[in-house]
């Protein structure tokens, strides 16, 4: 069918481009072998071997093999190019989708407030409907704020703050967002463990490390979110989700920025592909590290964040910022 | 009661969508995943097709849906023998993101957000467009058009023999050829009567359709004798 074609050939039109590198690559290696073979000195009867065709067969060869680098560098940045645009514009994609979606639905509830007589049940459900939309909205306005906002550098001021009630927060939080069962998320964890931040930095990175956990787990959820420290001076989060997991192919790129698993027109959940990169940038900039594990596709997935911990009288003091927010 | 079917993922436009279209009167399901439609829409031929489900006077399809695309969906469908008109609505509103999906076989799209008012009116004007394209031509149950014959109650077109199923858009289009024969139809009118566009659309769409009809009823279609390009104008069907 020629719309078939037609449709998959603008989506992604620069795959062609890597292809005529290869070839190339193909092309060149060929004829080094064969220049290799004709022009080599030995290949010709002895009388003929002069020190101008050795020179020459020499620099013939160096020519070959620079050209050979050369085509295989551009290949590599090509295809560079071509995945970074994919996931722009898978971006792209994902956005328009998650800010369009819920305005279409503001705007449908809106009209339908306006054109229909609706009795006081349906006005009261509609208007439940329409505030559940303004919350997404106003989640992935924040998603790429943050992107923008958080960046690697060092947080400019870190202040003591205590972990374990931050991610009890973010438990609350979550049970609230999605209307969950007390129990779907367990806390498990000392009553205090302190580290050094910006407190609300941190509870943003935990809180999209929850709701990743509710949004790719199946009903019944089940989530596990573990705070500890070690004598060592490391503390940790840990969220465990029993969800659909993902196969160890994806595991090394699930924190670049838009990456997202699957097709994007066939989205199957809600999301930017930003989620997880504002976790990593956050945590970098907390001097610490994330990790993923997934034991593959249905089997869930835990992730894990460590950060400096603060030990002696340093952790004492108590964060005023975060007296503050919480 | 006209029945629709209802395909979107997304709760919210789902339930708005359906509480709308219940109060004017249609019967409505929702299908809130890809794969499902298609089992829907296009079931494999071992399957009967009273088990899929009633007859279905008009699809709302989503774009984006879990398991397979909104394109994807209606591709199917047609390749099925499943002609039920399309109405597609997504949130890519660019014009040629309404010409892919145009093309992929949808007979009318809208994209997000749109006016409730606009969207009754294409669902009520997709299935009057329908009844149109379904009424004898020409005062005749069948038209012959050079050796071939349309049964346009039936969307389709024999020729020596073979019967090509027309969709809605085809059957619109040669209808509208048919009732003006001898006259020529500017391509402006086409996008408007056809395909409910705005006349200044820039697009190949009318002319890959004029193909398609070439295809069906010429006996070159790259030399057409019947269904002529008036050069800068629009097409013309040649008077019997």
């Amino acid at each position: 069918m020629p719309e078939v074609s037609q449709l998959s050939r603008s989506r992604r039109p620069k795959w062609h481009y890597v292809a005529v590198g290869v070839v190339l690559i193909v092309v060149a290696v060929a004829l080094t072998v064969a220049w290799q073979i004709l022009a080599a000195p030995e290949s010709v009867p002895s009388r003929a071997v002069g020190p101008a065709r050795a020179v020459a067969w020499f620099f013939g060869s160096l020519l070959f093999l620079l050209l050979i680098a050369g085509l295989v560098l551009i290949v590599i940045l090509l295809l560079r190019e071509v995945r970074l645009n994919e996931r722009q514009s898978n971006f792209v994609s994902a956005v328009t989708h998650e800010l369009k979606t819920p305005v279409a639905s503001l705007k449908l509830y809106l009209d339908t407030l306006e054109y229909r007589d609706v009795t006081p049940d349906r006005r009261a459900e509609f208007y439940r409907t329409m505030r559940q939309d303004i919350e997404r909205l106003n989640g992935t306005i924040n998603n790429v704020l943050g992107a923008a906002m958080y960046t690697d550098r060092p947080v400019a001021d870190p202040r003591p703050l205590d972990l374990a009630r931050l991610a009890r927060r973010t438990v609350e939080l979550t049970v609230n967002r999605y209307q969950l069962p007390k129990e779907a998320i367990r806390y498990v964890g000392p009553a205090s463990v302190r580290v050094a931040g910006d407190v609300r930095a941190l509870e943003t990175a935990v809180l999209n490390l929850l709701d990743n956990a509710v949004k790719y787990s199946r009903e019944p959820v089940e989530i596990e979110i573990e705070v500890w420290g070690d004598a060592d001076g490391q503390a940790h989060v840990r969220v465990r989700d029993h969800g659909i997991g993902m196969s160890r192919t994806h595991l090394p790129f699930i924190f670049t920025r838009f990456y997202r698993i699957g097709a994007e027109v066939r989205r199957s959940r809600t999301g930017t592909g930003l989620g997880l990169f504002i976790v990593r940038s956050i945590v970098k900039g907390h001097r610490g590290t994330i990790t993923v594990d997934s034991p593959g596709p249905d089997r869930g997935s835990t992730f894990t964040i460590t950060l400096p911990r603060l030990l002696g009288p340093e952790a004492e003091g108590d964060g005023a910022s975060e007296a503050a927010h919480a | 009661m006209p029945r629709v079917l209802l395909v979107e993922d997304e709760e919210h436009l789902a339930a708005g969508i359906r509480f709308n279209l219940e109060l004017d009167g249609y019967d409505v399901e929702t299908i809130a995943d890809g794969l499902r439609a298609v089992e829907r829409l296009a079931p494999p031929p071992e399957v009967p097709t009273w088990d899929a489900g009633p007859a279905v006077d008009l699809v709302v399809l989503d774009v984006m849906l879990p398991g397979l695309d909104g394109f994807q969906i209606v591709e199917r469908m047609r390749a099925a023998g499943n002609y039920t008109p399309v109405l597609m609505l997504t949130a890519k509103g660019l014009p040629e993101d309404v010409v892919q999906g145009l093309e992929a076989g949808a007979d009318d799209y809208l994209p997000k957000p749109f006016d409730l008012p606009v969207l009754l009116a294409r669902v009520r004007g997709l299935i009057r467009r329908r009844d149109w394209a379904r009424a004898p031509a020409e005062g005749a149950a069948l038209v012959r058009v050079g050796a071939a014959e349309v049964d346009f109650a039936n969307f389709e077109l024999r020729k020596e023999g073979e019967t090509v199923r027309l969709t809605l858009l085809e059957a619109m289009l040669l209808k509208l050829l048919v009732e003006r024969r001898a006259r020529v139809v500017t391509k402006a009118e086409i996008l408007e009567k056809v395909w409910n566009l705005n006349p200044d659309t820039e697009t190949r769409a009318v002319d890959n359709f004029v193909m398609r009809l070439r295809r069906y009823l010429e006996e070159d279609a790259r030399n057409p004798r019947l269904l002529l390009t008036v050069r800068g104008v629009g097409y013309r069907l040649v008077a019997e």
